[in-house]
Formats: structure tokens, C-alpha cells, sequence
């Protein structure tokens, strides 16, 4: 199960009413793993996560360009059978939200809706599942009593059964444990552990304690910009860029201050950027900063490799736009944005 | 003295004044229809219907204006129901939040909840007029159920709107249709507040005189077939009430203690639904 669903984005923008919540975000999120999606309040981290299952078309004056490539179809696309895609995709909230029924119709709603008639098949799947969530022993003997008698914490397990009912490729969270006592965020945590061994696993989580216990891999958004992104145990403990580093340790993102500018847009060459800042780093001091605003960039870029290996350090990578990006690189030596 | 110590007493007891008021209008105007009415209110009158010279004070009572009050009240609502329910899903959950046409359909609603039942009632006379058709059962159905649509539609549009966007998403978070959602998920947890537009405006409805002075008549039988005419209570009221006789006055007082029962009996018999379908209700 799982294993060729691949989520891959590229280049999502979304837009509430004209404002921006996320900027251009191009990744590919590994299969059958738990990624997590750090970062602060209002980054854009929810926005993201419902992007992957369209539920970000409900709210309003919402505008999604780019694409998001699960198995390999752009599920933006008009011929996409939304219910299908969510089917394939199941989320968890972050605030529990029982269905207006029965315990057993909670879980049994969306196999129903999905054509699953049979009373006898209906029983086993809503055992199975409720089994599966942890919430089978509390509630075997009051399957019919209305979902919303239960306490928040077995809310949400059931939310996480009712889930897994429709048996999902993709699981979503959306901090599903912060509205939670910490014991019943435990448990829902050791399950979102389990699924991740079948399942791709995509978690928005503000705590980083989450992130480090769950997370096969991590992505760090900000203000709408996917900053960094890699196994988690480089992002947590090598974090690349600045912006990450001040994150991680709880310190206010701030940003350097520029020392020089340098527009390379045009220079079509790898060997035209690294010879125009090598020009233009010679010029600055120690620990001074150069920012280049480039056309052409990938992940691994051999502008930034190259740098790197002679001890300059790159502080941040930020995508401006679908084309051009913006490089801050700190003059080696320097311990002026140490943290 | 403390200035803002007397402002909080000042409007404090203006609002416990107007809280008595609206209490007081209530008291008095039970209290003056059953000192009128209850006296010559009859087992006779809620079994009988309207003999010779009924109107002049002689034997008969207001059994039929009861009955179709009652069918065409109820008709009137269930028809009104049928169509206000598709409308005020349409809007919440097929419409977005900010649509230009949402909004025009909500404007030209709230007209027409503004628009006096005597016109609905002129209306209803002019179609059937056209028609060819003479007061009847079917007529007030129809007009009446055209005058409480409005109110009912946006009745429901606002509890409808209360819905949290959580719970649809949590619902078409797993697959669902729109349609699925709606009826199986929306209506569902709004159904108490849903039947309280109903019964509100089932409340409005058999209350009205004029709507129904034109389109449903008045006869002294029973209500027998939908295109004869019926009686109804708010016309029982008027024309007992117009007669220069004080016992058939009393019981015009008489009648309007029966309606008013009645409005009151859906009224507590709203809450009590109300409260027996919350079972299932997430919060």
C-alpha cells in the first residue's frame, strides 16, 4: 500500500483574496515515509497540507496555480474526480470533528458513501478500523451512542478511524495532537508512528520535539517560502540556511543585513555566476554579505557547491518568483549570523 | 458620584424597562383575549360546525375554521419546506461564501419577507382570476405557502450558515459529494434549528387573515375537497368580530384564544423536538 503513490509539487502558489500563503513550492515528498511540515504561525503549513487534497477549495477567494503530481496526475486538473482523490488522500484535523451521528456511522459513513452496502462487511471494517485507532476497547459496548458523547481524545481517534475507513494511500495531519491532553496526544502520535510504516505520512506539527520524534523527513516553510527541506536528520541538525537555524533554535528569524547586491539575471552560465561573485565576494570584508539574484537555480546548485567548498557560506536561499531566485552568501570566516 | 456607576444604572434600567414591555404586550394581549374569550369558550365550539344563524348568536361552533386552519397550515408548510430546504442548501453549500448570485438571492428574499400578506393574497386572487379558478383550499395552500417561503428560505440560510466549514471539510475530507454532504451531513447536524424555521414559519402562516381572504374564502362546512372553498381562523375571528353582537363577539375572543393555543402548542412542541434531536449533534 503506498508505495506508488508519489506526491510531487510543483511550483504551488496560493493565494486567499490576493493575499499570498504560499510562494512557488516545488518538492517531492518521499513515499512511505512521515514528513513533517515545520515552521511558524501562519507560514503557510495548513495552507500546504490542504492543497493536497483540495480541501483549500472550500474556503474563499482561494487561487491555486501550479501543479500537485499525485501519481503522476495533476489532481488540479478539472478531469481529476475530486472524491476520488480524497478518498486516496485522508486528513486529520486538528480540532476533532465527529460526524452529526452514531459512533459506528462515524466510521461506517465513508465506506457507505463509497459503496460498501453489505451490514456484515460494514461490521468487520468498523471493528477493524476502530481497533486500529486504539478506541475499540472504550467504545465496543456503545457503538450507537452518538459520537459526540466522547471525550476529545477519543474524538479525534475516531476521526483517525473514520479516516482510515476509506483506507487512504496519504494521510494528512494538521497538528491533529495540539488540541489534545498530552496523553491522548501520545497515543494519537504512536499511531500516526504505526502508519507511517504503510503509509506516506504528511504532518504539520509547531512542535519541534513532534517533528524530531516522527519525522523521516522535514520541511521548513516561511511566510509561504519553502526554505529548506531534507531527512530530518540533516535539517534538524546540519540546518543549512539562516532562517532555519534561527527556527530551530527559537530565536527570532531575522534577516541579514546585505552588504552588497549583485543582479545576475541573464548570465546563462554556472561559470558566469561563480566568476561575477567570486568578483564581487573579493570586495567585501570578512563576514560581510552578498546577495545575487539569479534566473536559473536548482536544488543543488553549482553556484552555491562551489562557494561552499571554498568556505563562503550560503545563508539562505528565497524564491522570488517562478524564475528568478535570491542567494545570500556570507564572505568566509565570518561568525556575524552564527548561531 | 461615579459617572460611569450611573451610566450603567441608567441604561441597565432601561433595558429591564423594554424587557418588561415586551413581556407586558404578551401578558396583556393573553390576558385580554381569554377574559373576552374564555367564557364563552364551548366543547361546542371545538366540535361543531357553524349552524343557521351562527353568526347572529344562535348554536354552532368554529370547528371547521379549526380543521382547515390545521390542513391548510400544514399543507402550506410542508410545501414551503420542501422547496426552502433545496434552496438554503444551495446556497451554503454548493454556493461560495462571497457569490454574486447568493447575495441577490438573499436580497430579493428579504424583500420579499418585507412584502404584506394582503399582496401575496391579491396576487393569489389575480393567477386565480386567470385561471378560472374560485376561491379554494388549493389557492390558499399555494398563496400561503408563497408568503411563508421567504421567511422560511432565509430562517434556514442562517442556520445553515452556523455550520462550521471544519465539519464540511471533515466531510468531504472523505470523498463525499456535495450532495452527500449536504443531506447527510449538514441537514443532519442542523436539523433542530432546521425544524424550528419550519415551525416559525408554519406559526407566521396560520396566523394570516389576509393572505387567505381572497384565495381560500370562507364556508361553514368542512374543508372537503382542495377546489372548494375553507374556512380558516383568522377569517372566523374577523367576521365574528364585525358582527354587532356582543355574544358572537365573545366568541371572535374565543377563536383567538383557540389560534393562539395553537401557535403556542407548535411553539413549545419546537422545543421540545428541538431538544429530543440533539442527541446526535457534534458540538
Amino acid at each position: 500500500m503506498g508505495l506508488n503513490t508519489y506526491i510531487s509539487v510543483r511550483d504551488l502558489s496560493v493565494s486567499y483574496g490576493g493575499q499570498r500563503a504560499l510562494n512557488n513550492i516545488s518538492i517531492d515528498i518521499p513515499d512511505g515515509k512521515i514528513t513533517a511540515v515545520i515552521g511558524p504561525s501562519g507560514c503557510g503549513k495548513t495552507t500546504f497540507l490542504k492543497a493536497l487534497n483540495r480541501l483549500i477549495e472550500l474556503h474563499d477567494g482561494t487561487r491555486v496555480t501550479g501543479q500537485v503530481l499525485i501519481d503522476g496526475e495533476d489532481i488540479y486538473d478539472p478531469a481529476v474526480e475530486v472524491t476520488h482523490l480524497r478518498k486516496k488522500v485522508g486528513i486529520l484535523m486538528q480540532r476533532p470533528q465527529v460526524l452529526p451521528m452514531s459512533i459506528y456511522d462515524n466510521v461506517a459513513f465513508g465506506p457507505r458513501i463509497h459503496g460498501t452496502r453489505k451490514k456484515r462487511l460494514l461490521d468487520q471494517l468498523v471493528e477493524r478500523h476502530l481497533v486500529e485507532a486504539g478506541l475499540w476497547s472504550e467504545v465496543q459496548d456503545r457503538l450507537h451512542a452518538p459520537a459526540s458523547q466522547l471525550s476529545i481524545g477519543q474524538q479525534q481517534r475516531l476521526c483517525l478511524a473514520r479516516a482510515l475507513a476509506v483506507e487512504p494511500e496519504v494521510i494528512l495531519g494538521d497538528e491533529p495532537t495540539s488540541a489534545l491532553d498530552p496523553i491522548s496526544a501520545q497515543r494519537i502520535e504512536e499511531h500516526l508512528f504505526e502508519l507511517g510504516k504503510s503509509h506516506t505520512v504528511v504532518l504539520v506539527t509547531h512542535s519541534l520535539e513532534q517533528a524530531r520524534r516522527l519525522a523521516d523527513h522535514v520541511l521548513f516553510l516561511y511566510l509561504g517560502d519553502l526554505v529548506e527541506q531534507g531527512p530530518a536528520q540533516d535539517v534538524f541538525d546540519r540546518p543549512k540556511y539562516l532562517r532555519t537555524r534561527c527556527y530551530l533554535s527559537g530565536r527570532y528569524v531575522e534577516c541579514p543585513n546585505v552588504d552588497q547586491e549583485l543582479n545576475l539575471r541573464g548570465k546563462l552560465t554556472t561559470f558566469d555566476q561563480l566568476e561575477s561573485t567570486g568578483h564581487s565576494l573579493r570586495v567585501l570584508g570578512t563576514g560581510q554579505v552578498l546577495k545575487i539574484i539569479v534566473d536559473h537555480y536548482s536544488g543543488d546548485n553549482g553556484v552555491a557547491k562551489a562557494l561552499e567548498a571554498k568556505g563562503h557560506r550560503i545563508l539562505d536561499v528565497k524564491r522570488l518568483n517562478q524564475s528568478e531566485w535570491e542567494i545570500l552568501i556570507q564572505k568566509e570566516g565570518g561568525d556575524a549570523y552564527e548561531i | 458620584m461615579d459617572l460611569r456607576k450611573f451610566e450603567e444604572r441608567v441604561v441597565k434600567s432601561l433595558m429591564i424597562a423594554s424587557t418588561c414591555i415586551v413581556a407586558g404586550s404578551l401578558v396583556f394581549i393573553l390576558a385580554t383575549i381569554l377574559f373576552a374569550g374564555l367564557p364563552s369558550l364551548s366543547i361546542e365550539m371545538l366540535t361543531k360546525t357553524p349552524e343557521g344563524g351562527y353568526y347572529l348568536g344562535k348554536e354552532g361552533g368554529i370547528l371547521n375554521a379549526i380543521v382547515g386552519s390545521l390542513v391548510l397550515g400544514v399543507t402550506a408548510t410542508v410545501i414551503a419546506a420542501m422547496v426552502a430546504l433545496p434552496v438554503a442548501l444551495y446556497l451554503n453549500v454548493y454556493l461560495r461564501k462571497g457569490s454574486k448570485f447568493g447575495l441577490a438571492v438573499r436580497f430579493f428574499l428579504d424583500a420579499l419577507s418585507g412584502v404584506p400578506s394582503i399582496v401575496y393574497g391579491a396576487i393569489g386572487f389575480t393567477v386565480m382570476v386567470w385561471l378560472g379558478m374560485q376561491a379554494s383550499l388549493l389557492a390558499g395552500i399555494l398563496t400561503v405557502a408563497l408568503l411563508i417561503l421567504p421567511i422560511m428560505v432565509r430562517a434556514m440560510d442562517e442556520v445553515l450558515k452556523m455550520i462550521p466549514l471544519e465539519l464540511k471539510e471533515s466531510s468531504f475530507a472523505l470523498g463525499t459529494t456535495k450532495l452527500e454532504t449536504a443531506t447527510r451531513v449538514i441537514a443532519r447536524q442542523a436539523l433542530p434549528l432546521l425544524l424550528t424555521a419550519v415551525m416559525v414559519s408554519f406559526g407566521r402562516g396560520i396566523g394570516d387573515a389576509a393572505s387567505v381572504l381572497f384565495t381560500a374564502g370562507f364556508t361553514d362546512s368542512m374543508p372537503r375537497s382542495l377546489f372548494g372553498p375553507v374556512a380558516t381562523l383568522p377569517l372566523a375571528i374577523f367576521f365574528q368580530l364585525g358582527t354587532p353582537f356582543p355574544e358572537v363577539q365573545a366568541r371572535g375572543y374565543a377563536s383567538a384564544v383557540v389560534l393562539t393555543a395553537i401557535v403556542l402548542f407548535i411553539s413549545l412542541a419546537s422545543r421540545f423536538l428541538m431538544r429530543a434531536s440533539t442527541k446526535n449533534q457534534s458540538r
